[in-house]
């Protein structure tokens, strides 16, 4: 999966990746917009910069997205 | 779901409730809850004082006294426990200006703030620049990012992806302000550090000086520590130095910056590496009382095809910028293709190119659609010459005499794999083409050099290869060891690193201290309140975001300067006026209910205010219809909506916007106010449209009052 910049996003899901802090529960069912893609290899695994409506920017584990406006 | 609510605003709702409900019964009780609620108004709305506190304290104490009802002692109770429980929330609140939650409407960031991953206070210092204030606004932003200028001209501008004004046309032009400010503060030689903290006798060791070090160290200097900051490169400035070219940020902009930080005492040794020319060991031996690990990510991931080791026309595309940056401007090879699709493949090509290279080609394995480049820089890119080969996988690297001859690369298609909607770029069997080039530059990602941080410590590292740290401190599993910037991240941006220097330099801080570190990252801070710039509605909507003139294509193609040449002055002015001030207005839309379902007249065209589905929005046309009857502004929780009497017109604006103005109609009889005709005419139609008014003469209620008594007390018998 790789997210491109200005896509508009949800956060669906916790995400099982060690990079999801106990924080981030907040932002479940919160839209966004990709601010920061991966930025060279598409990686699915790649962590993405999400902004999120009203909660900040944090960069997130890409299994946790899923696009608004596909 | 964990819900974060505000502690300040759940008591106020409380508090009030039972006053309302009547819940204290003595006089006195109740005249100290509402005592109480009007501190705590003033603490949500941003307007307490440092002797709010002691005051709540006072008046809780004496609520609880006063009455031993229920009510009263449930009233004290609820007051006592947030005074009690949530005091640093409270005092937060009195102190930054901000709600965490974002329920104490007033102080709530706008959404280009909260995006801002350094968290800069965006609608005040585009205000101030609006106002031609610009070193005032320099010193906004560098209370939450020393790098302005850095970040005026490589800024991936999170918070104009979230701008409000791009819901109605473009969004605001922030990066580019911030840049113009920065300069032009510099210039006047109003560009000034803020006053620093007394020496507080301890010693912070910074490894690397990049954004994120260099932001940390910024902090800590004025927070009164003494900070050193050790670099591998002969100069600091990290990434921003050897990573991005010279035609994107000049390197006067990083050294002028970096002097800044020098001003404030932060000591820097340069061409010192640890792990090679020092150790964790000897460092603390020096008496560090902590450390700060922002290495960066300069190592190039590889593409793992035969031959990309065999040829010394392989160069690595950072490593390529670096050895550029440092000076040494050879032309790679007259044909280059650089591997990659993101913004370091489009830097490398772009910088052949000034380097002498006649045909410089992009491969990317994707389509032009998938690139995660900046779409301005591929823009730029092409303008200048660039050719891009899309759907292009390479195979292997070709070469004769120990010189790259060519590139093997397989055409891909774009293929949905199962299980997933999106597509994936599969090669074609038998679609080999070779690219003529005498060099080739991988771009596909880079990852951090743990061999410098192998020695010494025994830090957590994640299966991504990056530092293990807890987000809301930037601490590592090591005490007293913190780390930020791609080390932490993985490759990603200068103000994501700035944030995370900013945030590591609050906990460094803590940790020397004592005190207990935070559980959450911190939310962003108002740092100021500026009055709205008044711009009529027409002018909103035609004010449009100026085009960036660059610097002509020959030079481009030839030299390392700036292609982008800034706004002049008077753009920039204009360019603020286009803000919306959201951190005035929350865009709860109640303007518009009140307007459209109670008044039924539906004079608010404003569009913007949802995130998902934004329709048109035309501030012109509250002046078609708008009687002025001022009952937005009644209903408006911030106050962005404002209603207001001023030589002779009623005026109506939305955060400065001026929506509507009518003049004001006079009583023919007394002189008094009367409001705006249309609004006299609304009342007139839904009070009494068959009765005129006395003797068809505009009067004022009182005035009419007595003129229609006046025959019936003449002939009314005594």
């Amino acid at each position: 999966m790789n997210f491109r910049r200005g896509q508009k996003v949800e956060i669906y899901q916790r995400s099982a990746d060690e990079m999801w802090a106990p924080y981030m529960d907040r932002f479940v069912g919160c839209h966004g917009i990709i601010v920061d893609p991966d930025t060279a290899i598409n990686d699915p695994d790649a962590l993405v910069e999400v902004s999120i409506d009203g909660h900040g920017t944090h960069r997130l584990p890409q299994d946790c997205l899923r696009l608004l406006d596909a | 779901m964990e819900h974060a609510a505000c502690p300040v605003n759940a008591t106020l709702v409380e508090l009030a409730a039972a006053v309302e409900a009547g819940r204290l019964t003595l006089p006195r009780s109740r005249r100290l809850a509402e005592e109480i609620l009007d501190l705590l108004r003033d603490v949500a709305q941003g307007r307490a004082g440092t002797d709010h506190l002691a005051a709540l304290d006072a008046l809780a104490e004496e609520l609880r006294q006063s009455d031993d009802s229920p009510g009263c002692q449930a009233a004290a109770a609820l007051a006592g426990a947030l005074l009690a429980d949530h005091r640093e929330v409270l005092a937060s609140h009195i102190r930054t200006g901000n709600c965490a939650a974002g329920e104490c409407l007033r102080l709530a960031p706008a959404p280009c703030q909260m995006a801002c991953p350094a968290g800069i206070d965006i609608p005040t210092y585009i205000t101030l620049i609006g106002e031609g204030r610009d070193d005032e606004a320099i010193a906004v932003i560098r209370r939450d990012n020393p790098f302005p200028w850095v970040c005026g001209l490589v800024c991936t501008r999170p918070c104009e992806f979230m701008c409000v004004r791009g819901r109605i046309d473009q969004p605001v032009s922030i990066k580019f302000l911030k840049a113009f400010a920065a300069e032009k503060a510099l210039s006047d030689r109003r560009y000034v550090n803020p006053p620093q903290a007394a020496d507080k006798g301890q010693r912070v060791c910074i490894v690397g000086a990049g954004p994120g070090g260099m932001t940390a160290a910024y902090y800590l200097a004025l927070k009164g520590y003494g900070v050193t900051v050790l670099e591998a490169l002969p100069m600091a400035g990290g990434m921003m130095m050897v990573g991005i070219p010279r035609y994107r940020l000049p390197r006067e902009v990083i050294d002028r910056e970096v002097a800044m930080l020098e001003a404030l005492g932060v000591r820097f040794r340069f061409n010192t590496r640890l792990g090679r020319d020092v150790s964790l060991e000897q460092l603390r031996a020096e008496g560090f009382d902590a450390f700060l690990f922002a290495i960066g990510a300069h190592k190039s991931f590889k593409l793992n095809i035969p031959g990309e080791d065999d040829y010394p026309q392989v160069i690595e595309a950072i490593d390529f910028l670096r050895r550029v940056a440092l000076g040494e401007r050879h032309m790679p090879g007259r044909r280059v293709v650089v591997i990659g699709g993101g913004n370091v493949a489009i830097d490398a090509a772009r910088t052949s190119l000034r380097l002498g290279s006649e045909e410089v080609t992009i491969a990317y394995r994707r389509t032009r659609h998938e690139m995660p480049a900046d779409e301005e820089e591929v823009e730029q890119a092409e303008e200048e010459g660039v050719h891009f080969a899309f759907l292009t996988v390479p195979v292997a690297v070709q070469g004769a005499a120990g010189r790259v001859t060519g590139l093997r690369c397989l055409r891909a298609e774009m293929v949905e794999r199962p299980g997933s909607s999106r597509k994936s770029p599969v090669p074609i069997e038998g679609s080999d083409f070779d690219l003529e080039v005498d060099s080739v530059i991988p771009a596909i990602g880079q990852r951090i050099d743990i061999d410098c941080l192998s020695g010494g410590c025994d830090l957590t590292w994640t299966r991504r290869n990056t530092i293990e740290v807890n987000l809301s401190t930037m601490e590592t599993s090591e005490p007293g060891i913190f780390a930020v910037g791609d080390a932490v991240t993985g490759p990603a941006t200068v103000v994501e690193a700035i944030g995370g220097g900013k945030r590591a330099a609050e906990a460094i801080d803590r940790h020397l201290l004592g005190i207990p570190q935070p559980k959450l990252p911190p939310v962003p801070v108002r740092r100021g309140r500026c009055a709205q710039i008044e711009v009529p509605a027409s002018t909103k909507m035609i004010l449009k975001k100026p085009e960036m003139p660059l610097l002509n294509l020959e030079r481009r193609r030839t030299t390392f300067q700036q292609v982008e040449l800034g706004y002049s002055e008077n753009s920039v002015r204009e360019e603020a006026r286009r803000c919306l001030r959201c951190d005035i207005c929350l865009r709860c839309g109640r303007c518009v209910e009140i307007c459209r379902d109670k008044m039924q007249i539906d004079a608010l065209q404003l569009g913007y205010f949802d995130f998902d589905h934004p329709v048109t929005t035309d501030f012109r046309r509250t002046e078609e219809r708008c009687i002025l009857c001022g009952a937005c502004a009644a209903n408006c929780p911030t106050g962005a909506m404002r209603i207001e009497d001023r030589n002779g017109e009623r005026i109506l604006s939305i955060c400065g916007t001026v929506l509507n103005r009518q003049r004001l109609e006079t009583c023919q009889s007394c002189g008094a106010v009367i409001g705006p005709g249309r609004y006299l005419e609304y009342v007139c139609q839904r009070t009494d449209p068959h009765l005129p008014s006395p003797l068809g003469r505009k009067l004022c209620d009182a005035c009419a009052r007595r003129a229609k008594a006046a025959p019936s007390v003449d002939t009314m018998p005594v």
